[in-house]
Parts: C-alpha cells; structure tokens; sequence
C-alpha cells in the first residue's frame, strides 16, 4: 500500500513539475535594444504602471485569459480582483491607466510586431518573431 | 434651501442624468481602447442597518436604509496630444451630508511615464484612500475604517499637484507633492460651516518593495472657519483682560495632518495598517489621532478580513480664567464659556469589523460587513456616532452592498 503510495505520489509530483514547464512565461518586446534584460519585480512595476528606466508599454491580456491567471500568479504575486481594484484606484485618481487589452495570444504577438516599445507576456511555447526581444523568462 | 438652491439643486440633478444618459451610449467604455475621449464610471449601492434604536453610526440607524453610501460616479478623460489632457469626475451622493457634483476637473501633463502635473479642482492626498473614498471597488472593505477616514470633512482643493516615480533597483519610488487651496462648506454636527483653508500644501512618499507598500505624508493648512458668535464672544472676554479664554475660542490656525502606513500583500493575505494624526493650532478645531490594522485572506473569489480602528478627538480646553460671585455679568459670562467648552466634548470610538467581499466579475464586486462600534463614554454627536438618548456606547453595523466600475 505504501508502495503504491509513493508511486502515485512521484507520479503527480512529475505531473507538477511537467506542467509548471510548460507553464512558463515570458515577456516579449518590440525594442531596438535587444540587450535589455529585466527581472520578475522590473516586469512586475512594469505591468502595474511604475516608471522604468526604458520606453517600454505593456500590454495585457483580458482577465479570464489563462496566460493572464499565471502571469498573475508567477510574476505579479496578486490575485486578478486585488489587480482590478488597483486600476480603479489609479484610474479614478487619474493617476495611471491599466494596459491595453488585447484579446488572445496571436493578436498580442501581431500587436507587438506593429508597435514600436510594446511589452506584452506570452507563454513560452508560441513562436516570437525575429524583431521581437525576451526580456524575461519565468522560472 | 431657499430657492436658489433648489433651482440650483434641480440643474445639476438634470445636468447629472443627461451625463449618466450620454454615457450609456458609449457602449463598451471601461475596457476600451485608446480613443482620445474615454468614459468611465463607479458606482456603490450599499445597504445598512444598525443593530440600536438609540444610536446611530456613519448615518444609519435602526431603520434599513440605501441612502447614505451609494453613490454613482462618471468621469470624462479627453486627451488634446499625447501629454496634455483634461479629466472631469462628476459624483452623485445620496447622503445628503456631502456635496454632489464635480469632485475631480484638471488639466494633466504628463512629458513622460515618470512625471505627471496636474491643474484643478482635485482631492487631496492626505492618508492612503483619501482621493479614493468613493470607490468602494478599489478597496476591501465595505466602509474604509471610519475611525481614520472620516468623511464630515473638506475633501478636494483646487490648486496644483506634482507627481513623479522613479525605480531604484528593485524599489518603486512614488513622490507627489501639492498647492493649493479651499473655500466651501463643512458638515459638521449635522451643520453646513463655511470654511477657508489657504495655504494648503502636503508631500508624501510611496514606496514599493517586492509585496511591500510604504507611505508617509505630511499636509498642512492655514484654516478658517466660520465660527462668528465664538469670536464675538472672545472680543468681549479679550476687552475684559480673559485672553486665555479669549484665545482659546478660536476657530482660525494652522492644521498639520500626518500619515503613515504599510501594506503587505500576496496571492494568499494581506496586512495594510496605517496611523494618522491631525494636530490643530485652534482652540476650537480639534486634535486628532487615529489607527487602523487590517488582515485579510484571499481564497479566490472571496476576500475575508479583519479589521481593528481607533480613533481619539481631543481638544485642549483652557480651563475657565472668569471668577464666579462677583458680579451677574461675571457669572454669565463663565457660564457662557462653560457652555461653550461643553459644547467642545472629546469623541472616542473603536471599530471592529469582519467582512466578506465577493469578485464576482472582473469589475463588479459584492461585500457584506458587519462593523461592532465602541463609543465608551465620550461620545460628541458632532461626528459618526450619535446618542439619540439612552446609548448605552456599543452597536454593531450590519451592511451588505455591491460595487461596480465600468
């Protein structure tokens, strides 16, 4: 019985451990610089509307988006309502205003390719183009 | 109201709707795009009951009522280039203790993502919520712990505020400072007093560091409040040689206010406390101190928290300098400023809340709260609890509500 235990126990840990592979992300820009590279909390600031030393406008993609959720999750550190109710705060404060959204995977890489400075999070497995830069990897 | 007023109160009803009107017809407008005119919207309707027929507590009483925390708010951003534009907030209150209307309208320029100015009509940034307090979605309560956001007071100003971040490795740093000035009414103990304040400046301080948020601030404003019988008053103690007392019936001065605060938040809880203090030079403003301390836990949708506040409102009375016995006109006289320093009581109160908030969509949100208030013995009745007679100090606040933003 205990055998049969630590078997399945290994087994989902392998799971977990497949699925957090295929569950990387990355942040993805059209930047002139290819040399710049930025850590979790720069891309975190980033996406929260903090100032960086570089030009950079980060896109996002719609709440219910399951890139979104883990983008949250791994690199953000915040629950997507705590997200939404700090850019009600900065928007009606005037203060900042949250990323544009765009609607899927494909059409941020399309967005990318067409706007000089935009930062946008993809997951590791999608094909970035040549004049795209990673500027992150989560682990 | 006489009828000014009520024309006046019907114009900016009508004004109001035709807005909400416009508004519905741009479908879309909270998630959309980079047009150079965006709307967007609030909205809080809020239901509260007190558990005792002999207080009442932020306005509600026994009685079940919607009228004193819903609200509905618009606001227009139009941006004339890439740096320059103008934004107008316009919110309709149904508690009749604040003023409806324009509560935001300035002219923003922004050079770069680093600095931003603005020019206007805006709040002012005293504690962490104090330019948010109508946006209930923007925070996990129902009711901001009232011990340290107490809303009978001058919310906005108009003048000129500064703001610029900067990162510093991995720190985010957030400075904004402001000038300005205002000129309108308070509601105080159910009462409308004209109000000056000159010389409005603050400065305050952000700091971000991994899940952690810092802020301190330091406000400070030359105030005028009209308090005529007061100062005639001490005119006539001033010519009879009681300046002390004289002195101390004074309702102009400077009022310094003070905050700091720190949050700590993750996927799983959060911790955000934050210590004010207000300090008056006028005998008949009061001296402020207050805390709150929040936990909540996150288990996705729901937000459950804890929360504990206190709130100590003191004056320094100057003891009564007007002798007794010798003459009628005497004794009336140190009567009178008795009286007067009676009417100035101390306010004490703590707040305990538990609470609950439900995101149900990405931009609409339920909470139900329940709030036990501790008022001791010194309650005032000039701010949000009141005896009605009988108030034995203790009630608890039931409310439930839904926010929304679009």
């Amino acid at each position: 019985m205990a055998r049969v235990l630590i078997i399945l126990l290994a087994y989902c840990l392998g799971m977990v451990q497949s699925s957090n592979a295929a569950e990387t992300i990355i942040v993805v820009a059209n930047t002139a610089d290819k040399s710049i590279q930025l850590n979790r909390q720069q891309v975190r600031n980033l996406f929260m509307g903090g100032a960086l030393p570089y030009d950079l406008d980060a896109v996002a993609l719609p709440p219910e988006n399951h890139t979104r959720v883990l983008f949250n999750t791994k690199v953000v550190g915040l629950t997507e309502s705590r997200i939404q109710s700090y850019w009600a705060q900065m928007r009606f404060t005037g203060r900042k205003k949250a990323p544009v959204e765009i609607k899927n995977e494909e059409l941020v890489v399309e967005y990318l390719m067409t706007n000089v400075g935009a930062t946008g999070y993809l997951p590791a497995g999608v094909a970035i183009p040549e004049e795209l830069t990673v500027l992150y990897s989560s682990k | 109201m006489n009828k000014t007023d009520d024309q006046q109160a019907s114009i900016s009803k009508s004004t109001l709707l035709v807005v909400f009107l416009c508004l519905f017809s741009v479908t879309d407008s909270y998630a959309s795009s980079q047009d150079s005119l965006q709307f967007s919207g609030f909205a809080r309707a809020i239901v509260g009951h007190l558990d005792d027929e002999n207080a009442e507590y932020v306005g509600y009483d026994n009685s079940l009522s919607l009228d004193q925390q819903s609200l509905l708010g618009l606001q227009a951003d139009y941006s004339l280039t890439d740096s320059i534009s103008v934004t107008a907030q316009v919110v309709g209150y149904t508690e009749d203790q604040r003023n409806s209307g324009l509560q935001w309208l300035y002219l923003s320029y922004a050079p770069n993502n680093a600095l931003q100015i603005k020019l206007g009509k805006l709040r002012i940034p005293f504690f962490n919520y104090s330019d948010s307090l109508d946006i209930g979605f923007a925070y996990p309560w129902l009711t901001l712990p009232q011990q340290v956001y107490d809303t009978a007071f001058f919310s906005t100003f108009e003048g000129v505020l500064a703001n610029y971040g900067f990162s510093l490795n991995n720190w985010l740093v957030d400075f904004e400072a402001y000038w300005g000035y205002y000129d309108d009414k308070i509601y105080l103990a159910s009462q409308e007093i004209d109000t000056k304040v000159d010389g409005l400046f603050g400065a305050n301080a952000t700091v971000n560091i991994e899940n952690f948020t810092l802020r301190a601030s330091y406000n400070q404003g030359d105030a005028e409040v009209a308090q005529d019988e007061a100062s005639l008053f001490a005119e006539q103690l001033r010519l009879l040689g009681f300046s002390t007392n004289a002195d101390w019936l004074n309702a102009n001065g400077l009022i310094r206010f003070y905050q700091f605060s720190a949050n700590y938040e993750n996927l799983n809880y959060f911790v955000r406390g934050e210590v004010t203090k207000m300090v008056s030079e006028a005998g008949l403003v009061a001296d402020i101190d207050s805390f709150f301390i929040s936990l909540g836990y996150n288990f996705h949708p729901y937000t459950l928290y804890i929360s504990y506040s206190e709130k100590d409102l003191h004056f320094e009375h100057a003891s009564n300098e007007i002798p007794f016995g010798v003459s009628d006109e005497l004794d009336f006289l140190a009567a009178t400023y008795m009286g007067v320093i009676a009417a100035f009581p101390d306010d004490q109160a703590t707040g305990t809340k538990l609470g609950l908030r439900w995101d149900w969509r990405p931009n609409l949100a339920f909470k139900a709260e329940m709030t036990f208030v501790n008022a001791n013995d010194k309650v005032s009745n000039d701010y949000a609890v009141k005896d009605l007679g009988g108030f034995d100090g203790q009630a608890i606040l039931y409310q439930v509500g839904a926010e929304w933003v679009f």
